[in-house]
Protein backbone atom coordinates (compact mmCIF):
# COMPACT_ATOMS: atom_id res chain seq x y z
CA UNK A 1 0.00 0.00 0.00
CA UNK A 2 2.93 2.01 -0.92
CA UNK A 3 0.28 5.20 -1.74
CA UNK A 4 -1.12 5.14 1.75
CA UNK A 5 2.36 5.51 3.43
CA UNK A 6 3.11 7.98 0.37
CA UNK A 7 0.49 10.25 1.73
CA UNK A 8 1.13 9.83 5.08
CA UNK A 9 4.61 11.33 4.30
CA UNK A 10 2.79 14.39 2.55
CA UNK A 11 0.66 15.11 5.29
CA UNK A 12 3.41 14.60 8.07
CA UNK A 13 5.39 17.04 6.05
CA UNK A 14 2.52 19.32 5.28
CA UNK A 15 2.09 19.09 9.21
CA UNK A 16 5.69 19.92 9.54
CA UNK A 17 5.58 22.66 7.81
CA UNK A 18 2.95 24.06 9.98
CA UNK A 19 4.55 23.77 12.61
CA UNK A 20 7.59 25.38 11.34
CA UNK A 21 5.92 28.08 10.10
CA UNK A 22 4.34 28.64 13.71
CA UNK A 23 8.14 29.00 15.28
CA UNK A 24 9.29 31.30 12.98
CA UNK A 25 6.09 33.60 13.25
CA UNK A 26 7.12 33.11 17.70
CA UNK A 27 10.52 34.22 16.98
CA UNK A 28 10.01 37.15 15.12
CA UNK A 29 7.21 37.91 17.33
CA UNK A 30 9.69 37.34 19.90
CA UNK A 31 12.14 39.94 18.24
CA UNK A 32 9.61 42.89 17.42
CA UNK A 33 8.77 42.45 21.06
CA UNK A 34 12.38 43.67 21.89
CA UNK A 35 12.46 46.75 18.63
CA UNK A 36 13.67 48.90 21.57
CA UNK A 37 15.60 46.63 24.22
CA UNK A 38 19.00 47.58 24.03
CA UNK A 39 21.46 44.88 22.87
CA UNK A 40 19.08 42.83 22.31
CA UNK A 41 19.76 40.56 19.00
CA UNK A 42 17.74 39.26 16.42
CA UNK A 43 17.38 35.61 16.56
CA UNK A 44 15.81 33.07 14.11
CA UNK A 45 14.60 29.52 14.20
CA UNK A 46 16.40 27.08 13.00
CA UNK A 47 15.73 23.30 11.82
CA UNK A 48 17.73 20.44 11.42
CA UNK A 49 16.22 19.43 7.91
CA UNK A 50 14.79 21.27 5.17
CA UNK A 51 11.79 19.90 4.64
CA UNK A 52 12.64 17.66 1.29
CA UNK A 53 14.89 15.77 3.37
CA UNK A 54 12.33 15.32 5.74
CA UNK A 55 9.95 13.93 2.94
CA UNK A 56 12.46 11.05 2.74
CA UNK A 57 12.79 10.59 5.86
CA UNK A 58 9.61 10.45 7.26
CA UNK A 59 8.82 8.28 3.67
CA UNK A 60 10.87 5.60 5.42
CA UNK A 61 10.22 5.79 8.69
CA UNK A 62 6.41 5.80 8.94
CA UNK A 63 4.40 3.13 9.20
CA UNK A 64 1.38 4.45 10.64
CA UNK A 65 -0.68 7.50 11.22
CA UNK A 66 0.43 7.42 15.37
CA UNK A 67 3.70 8.62 14.37
CA UNK A 68 3.08 11.55 12.36
CA UNK A 69 1.85 13.75 15.42
CA UNK A 70 5.27 12.75 16.92
CA UNK A 71 7.22 13.23 14.06
CA UNK A 72 6.18 17.14 14.22
CA UNK A 73 7.17 17.47 17.19
CA UNK A 74 10.65 18.23 16.63
CA UNK A 75 11.29 21.35 18.79
CA UNK A 76 13.23 23.96 16.85
CA UNK A 77 16.49 25.89 18.17
CA UNK A 78 16.91 29.36 17.79
CA UNK A 79 20.09 30.90 16.73
CA UNK A 80 21.39 34.44 16.44
CA UNK A 81 21.26 35.82 13.27
CA UNK A 82 24.90 37.33 11.50
CA UNK A 83 25.30 40.19 9.50
CA UNK A 84 22.37 42.52 10.92
CA UNK A 85 23.67 46.19 11.35
CA UNK A 86 22.87 47.30 14.79
CA UNK A 87 22.22 50.16 15.79
CA UNK A 88 23.72 52.75 18.36
CA UNK A 89 22.05 50.64 21.89
CA UNK A 90 23.66 47.40 20.16
CA UNK A 91 19.90 46.04 18.92
CA UNK A 92 19.57 45.01 15.62
CA UNK A 93 16.38 44.15 15.09
CA UNK A 94 14.91 45.31 11.68
CA UNK A 95 11.29 46.47 11.94
CA UNK A 96 10.38 45.22 8.51
CA UNK A 97 12.72 42.27 8.33
CA UNK A 98 10.65 41.07 11.50
CA UNK A 99 6.99 41.94 9.93
CA UNK A 100 8.18 40.30 6.38
CA UNK A 101 9.06 36.81 8.00
CA UNK A 102 6.00 37.11 9.99
CA UNK A 103 3.97 37.59 6.69
CA UNK A 104 5.80 34.61 4.90
CA UNK A 105 5.38 32.56 7.90
CA UNK A 106 1.18 33.24 8.26
CA UNK A 107 1.40 32.26 3.98
CA UNK A 108 3.41 29.06 4.45
CA UNK A 109 1.00 27.92 7.00
CA UNK A 110 -1.92 28.86 5.61
CA UNK A 111 -0.59 26.98 2.21
CA UNK A 112 -0.25 24.18 4.27
CA UNK A 113 -3.54 24.52 5.88
CA UNK A 114 -5.13 24.30 2.58
CA UNK A 115 -3.80 21.49 1.50
CA UNK A 116 -3.96 19.41 4.25
CA UNK A 117 -7.77 20.31 4.19
CA UNK A 118 -7.97 19.30 0.86
CA UNK A 119 -6.21 16.24 1.58
CA UNK A 120 -8.62 15.31 4.22
CA UNK A 121 -11.98 16.54 2.30
CA UNK A 122 -10.28 13.72 -0.49
CA UNK A 123 -10.57 10.85 2.08
CA UNK A 124 -13.66 12.23 3.64
CA UNK A 125 -14.85 12.10 -0.11
CA UNK A 126 -13.64 8.58 -0.84
CA UNK A 127 -15.09 6.96 2.38
CA UNK A 128 -18.14 8.82 1.99
CA UNK A 129 -18.51 7.34 -1.92
CA UNK A 130 -18.74 10.94 -2.66
CA UNK A 131 -21.38 11.81 -1.05
CA UNK B 1 -4.61 5.96 6.97
CA UNK B 2 -3.41 2.64 8.50
CA UNK B 3 -3.57 0.53 5.90
CA UNK B 4 -6.10 -2.43 6.09
CA UNK B 5 -3.92 -5.17 5.77
CA UNK B 6 -5.43 -7.97 2.92
CA UNK B 7 -8.89 -8.08 3.83
CA UNK B 8 -8.81 -11.82 4.94
CA UNK B 9 -11.31 -14.29 2.81
CA UNK B 10 -14.99 -14.87 3.53
CA UNK B 11 -15.89 -16.82 6.57
CA UNK B 12 -17.54 -20.05 5.42
CA UNK B 13 -20.53 -19.48 5.61
CA UNK B 14 -22.35 -21.91 7.55
CA UNK B 15 -25.75 -23.19 6.01
CA UNK B 16 -28.82 -21.71 6.95
CA UNK B 17 -29.42 -24.62 9.68
CA UNK B 18 -28.07 -22.43 12.75
CA UNK B 19 -30.33 -19.96 13.59
CA UNK B 20 -29.51 -16.55 12.20
CA UNK B 21 -29.08 -14.82 15.78
CA UNK B 22 -25.84 -16.76 16.23
CA UNK B 23 -24.46 -16.59 13.10
CA UNK B 24 -23.29 -12.77 13.34
CA UNK B 25 -19.84 -12.47 11.89
CA UNK B 26 -17.19 -12.96 14.59
CA UNK B 27 -15.78 -16.20 13.38
CA UNK B 28 -11.63 -15.73 13.72
CA UNK B 29 -9.52 -14.85 10.65
CA UNK B 30 -12.89 -13.31 9.09
CA UNK B 31 -14.18 -9.63 8.81
CA UNK B 32 -15.04 -10.11 13.08
CA UNK B 33 -11.47 -9.91 12.79
CA UNK B 34 -10.74 -6.98 10.58
CA UNK B 35 -13.60 -5.05 12.05
CA UNK B 36 -11.69 -5.65 15.65
CA UNK B 37 -8.83 -4.15 14.47
CA UNK B 38 -10.06 -1.30 12.60
CA UNK B 39 -12.26 -0.27 15.87
CA UNK B 40 -8.76 -0.69 17.62
CA UNK B 41 -7.33 1.53 15.45
CA UNK B 42 -10.40 4.32 15.91
CA UNK B 43 -9.87 4.02 19.81
CA UNK B 44 -6.18 4.92 19.40
CA UNK B 45 -7.21 7.40 16.93
CA UNK B 46 -9.05 8.61 19.16
CA UNK B 47 -6.84 8.44 22.18
CA UNK B 48 -4.24 10.63 20.73
CA UNK B 49 -6.70 12.81 19.63
CA UNK B 50 -7.75 13.24 23.07
CA UNK B 51 -3.68 13.86 24.36
CA UNK B 52 -3.51 16.08 21.31
CA UNK B 53 -6.44 18.36 22.53
CA UNK B 54 -5.10 17.49 26.52
CA UNK B 55 -1.52 19.23 25.27
CA UNK B 56 -2.60 21.99 23.50
CA UNK B 57 -5.11 23.07 26.63
CA UNK B 58 -2.20 22.60 28.77
CA UNK B 59 0.04 24.51 26.78
CA UNK B 60 2.48 21.92 25.59
CA UNK B 61 1.05 21.54 22.44
CA UNK B 62 0.31 23.28 19.46
CA UNK B 63 -3.37 24.05 18.32
CA UNK B 64 -3.01 22.80 14.43
CA UNK B 65 -1.59 19.51 15.84
CA UNK B 66 -4.63 19.19 18.24
CA UNK B 67 -7.04 19.90 14.78
CA UNK B 68 -4.79 17.17 12.72
CA UNK B 69 -5.32 14.64 15.36
CA UNK B 70 -8.99 15.39 15.67
CA UNK B 71 -9.32 14.59 11.93
CA UNK B 72 -7.33 11.85 11.87
CA UNK B 73 -9.34 10.45 14.47
CA UNK B 74 -13.02 11.44 12.95
CA UNK B 75 -12.10 10.24 9.44
CA UNK B 76 -10.73 6.78 11.10
CA UNK B 77 -14.23 6.97 12.52
CA UNK B 78 -15.71 7.17 9.87
CA UNK B 79 -14.20 5.25 7.80
CA UNK B 80 -14.64 2.25 10.48
CA UNK B 81 -18.59 2.75 10.20
CA UNK B 82 -18.40 2.71 7.14
CA UNK B 83 -17.09 -0.29 6.51
CA UNK B 84 -19.49 -1.90 9.52
CA UNK B 85 -22.41 -0.19 7.20
CA UNK B 86 -21.04 -2.46 4.17
CA UNK B 87 -20.56 -5.25 6.54
CA UNK B 88 -24.39 -5.55 7.75
CA UNK B 89 -25.60 -4.62 4.64
CA UNK B 90 -23.94 -7.49 3.26
CA UNK B 91 -24.90 -9.87 5.43
CA UNK B 92 -28.24 -9.04 5.36
CA UNK B 93 -28.28 -9.18 1.41
CA UNK B 94 -26.99 -12.78 2.44
CA UNK B 95 -29.42 -13.37 4.62
CA UNK B 96 -32.28 -12.42 2.18
CA UNK B 97 -30.57 -14.61 -0.39
CA UNK B 98 -33.76 -17.05 -1.20
CA UNK B 99 -32.51 -20.25 -1.08
CA UNK C 1 2.31 27.82 26.63
CA UNK C 2 1.80 26.46 23.18
CA UNK C 3 3.95 28.50 20.70
CA UNK C 4 1.20 30.85 19.33
CA UNK C 5 -0.69 31.49 22.77
CA UNK C 6 3.68 32.53 23.78
CA UNK C 7 4.04 34.87 20.64
CA UNK C 8 0.74 36.92 21.75
CA UNK C 9 2.03 37.39 25.14
CA UNK C 10 5.45 38.26 23.70
CA UNK C 11 3.53 40.73 21.43
CA UNK C 12 0.77 41.74 23.99
CA UNK C 13 4.06 42.25 26.96
CA UNK C 14 5.74 44.66 24.22
CA UNK C 15 2.48 46.61 23.62
CA UNK C 16 2.59 47.24 27.20
CA UNK C 17 6.41 48.39 27.59
CA UNK C 18 5.72 50.74 24.16
CA UNK C 19 2.80 52.21 26.07
CA UNK C 20 4.65 53.20 28.83
CA UNK C 21 7.70 54.44 26.62
CA UNK C 22 5.24 56.87 25.26
CA UNK C 23 3.50 58.04 28.89
CA UNK C 24 6.84 58.28 30.01
CA UNK C 25 7.67 60.78 27.08
CA UNK C 26 3.75 62.66 27.20
CA UNK C 27 4.91 63.46 30.51
CA UNK C 28 8.21 64.53 30.12
CA UNK C 29 7.21 67.17 27.22
CA UNK C 30 4.62 68.52 29.97
CA UNK C 31 7.28 69.29 32.20
CA UNK C 32 9.49 70.56 29.96
CA UNK C 33 9.08 74.11 31.74
CA UNK C 34 8.15 72.60 34.91
CA UNK C 35 11.09 74.49 37.39
CA UNK C 36 9.38 73.62 40.36
CA UNK C 37 8.47 69.97 41.19
CA UNK C 38 7.55 68.29 44.47
CA UNK C 39 11.01 68.81 45.98
CA UNK C 40 11.25 71.90 44.96
CA UNK C 41 13.69 71.24 42.28
CA UNK C 42 13.09 71.47 38.70
CA UNK C 43 11.11 68.37 36.71
CA UNK C 44 14.07 65.77 35.95
CA UNK C 45 13.99 63.92 32.73
CA UNK C 46 12.37 60.46 33.11
CA UNK C 47 13.75 57.34 30.52
CA UNK C 48 12.39 53.75 30.38
CA UNK C 49 14.93 50.87 30.38
CA UNK C 50 13.37 48.15 28.70
CA UNK C 51 14.63 44.51 29.32
CA UNK C 52 14.13 41.11 27.46
CA UNK C 53 12.01 39.22 29.28
CA UNK C 54 13.54 35.33 29.48
CA UNK C 55 10.39 34.07 31.36
CA UNK C 56 9.05 33.39 28.36
CA UNK C 57 11.92 31.56 27.29
CA UNK C 58 11.19 29.09 30.25
CA UNK C 59 7.81 28.69 29.72
CA UNK C 60 8.35 27.44 25.62
CA UNK C 61 10.80 24.94 27.27
CA UNK C 62 12.78 26.50 24.20
CA UNK C 63 15.10 29.51 24.18
CA UNK C 64 13.87 32.39 21.57
CA UNK C 65 10.88 34.47 21.80
CA UNK C 66 11.36 36.64 24.58
CA UNK C 67 8.82 39.34 25.76
CA UNK C 68 9.92 42.54 26.93
CA UNK C 69 9.65 44.12 30.29
CA UNK C 70 10.03 47.46 31.35
CA UNK C 71 12.66 46.90 34.12
CA UNK C 72 13.16 50.63 35.26
CA UNK C 73 11.99 54.16 34.73
CA UNK C 74 14.93 55.89 35.94
CA UNK C 75 16.12 59.69 36.09
CA UNK C 76 18.44 61.46 33.79
CA UNK C 77 20.54 62.50 35.45
CA UNK C 78 22.11 65.36 32.39
CA UNK C 79 23.04 68.58 34.33
CA UNK C 80 19.26 71.07 34.17
CA UNK C 81 19.59 73.37 31.77
CA UNK C 82 20.39 77.29 32.60
CA UNK C 83 18.11 80.06 31.51
CA UNK C 84 18.58 83.67 32.09
CA UNK C 85 15.07 85.50 33.12
CA UNK C 86 15.77 87.44 35.82
CA UNK C 87 11.93 88.19 36.00
CA UNK C 88 10.86 84.03 36.69
CA UNK C 89 10.22 83.43 40.55
CA UNK C 90 12.53 80.55 40.90
CA UNK C 91 15.33 82.63 39.53
CA UNK C 92 18.75 82.73 40.88
CA UNK C 93 20.41 85.68 42.19
CA UNK C 94 21.89 85.75 39.15
CA UNK C 95 19.46 85.68 37.17
CA UNK C 96 19.26 82.83 35.96
CA UNK C 97 16.45 79.94 36.09
CA UNK C 98 17.36 75.81 36.59
CA UNK C 99 14.76 74.05 33.41
CA UNK C 100 14.33 70.80 33.51
CA UNK C 101 16.65 68.77 31.28
CA UNK C 102 14.27 67.90 28.95
CA UNK C 103 14.83 67.85 25.33
CA UNK C 104 11.28 68.30 23.38
CA UNK C 105 12.51 67.90 19.73
CA UNK C 106 14.40 64.30 21.28
CA UNK C 107 11.38 63.40 23.16
CA UNK C 108 8.75 63.68 20.13
CA UNK C 109 11.53 61.18 18.35
CA UNK C 110 10.93 58.33 21.33
CA UNK C 111 7.16 58.75 21.08
CA UNK C 112 7.15 58.45 17.40
CA UNK C 113 9.41 55.19 17.65
CA UNK C 114 7.61 53.44 20.45
CA UNK C 115 4.20 54.69 18.49
CA UNK C 116 5.76 52.69 15.72
CA UNK C 117 7.07 49.89 17.66
CA UNK C 118 3.18 49.55 19.08
CA UNK C 119 1.58 49.58 15.63
CA UNK C 120 3.84 46.93 14.71
CA UNK C 121 3.41 44.76 17.61
CA UNK C 122 0.04 45.09 17.15
CA UNK C 123 0.32 44.19 13.42
CA UNK C 124 2.17 41.58 14.71
CA UNK C 125 -0.53 40.23 17.00
CA UNK C 126 -2.63 40.04 13.81
CA UNK C 127 -0.48 37.95 11.74
CA UNK C 128 -0.62 35.46 14.77
CA UNK C 129 -4.16 35.54 14.77
CA UNK C 130 -4.37 34.78 11.48
CA UNK C 131 -2.36 31.52 12.40
CA UNK C 132 -4.61 30.44 15.13
CA UNK C 133 -7.81 30.96 12.95
CA UNK C 134 -5.74 29.17 9.96
CA UNK C 135 -5.41 26.32 12.83
CA UNK C 136 -9.29 25.94 13.36
CA UNK C 137 -9.75 25.73 9.92
CA UNK C 138 -8.55 22.39 9.87
CA UNK C 139 -11.48 21.10 11.84
CA UNK C 140 -13.66 22.74 8.86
Amino acid sequence: MSDINNDSAIMAALGRQMTQAVAKQAVAAGNLANLDTPNYRTREATFDDVLNGEMQKVKMTITDQHQIASSAQSTPKTAEVDGLESRRDGNNVQLDRELLTMTKAAADFAAAQQALSAKFRLIRFAINEGR
Amino acid sequence: MSPISAIPSLPSISPSTGSPSTSAPAGAGGFGEALTKMINAVEQSGDSANTAVEQMLSGTGEVHDAMIALQRAELSLQLTVQVRNKLVQAYQDIMRMPV
Amino acid sequence: MSTLNNAINASASALNAERTRIEVAVSNIANADSTRGPDGKPYRRRDVVLAADHAFDAALGQAGVSGVKVAAVVEDQTPFKRRYDPSHPDADKDGFVAMPNVDTPEEMVNMMTASRAYQANLTAIGLIRELVNKSLELGK
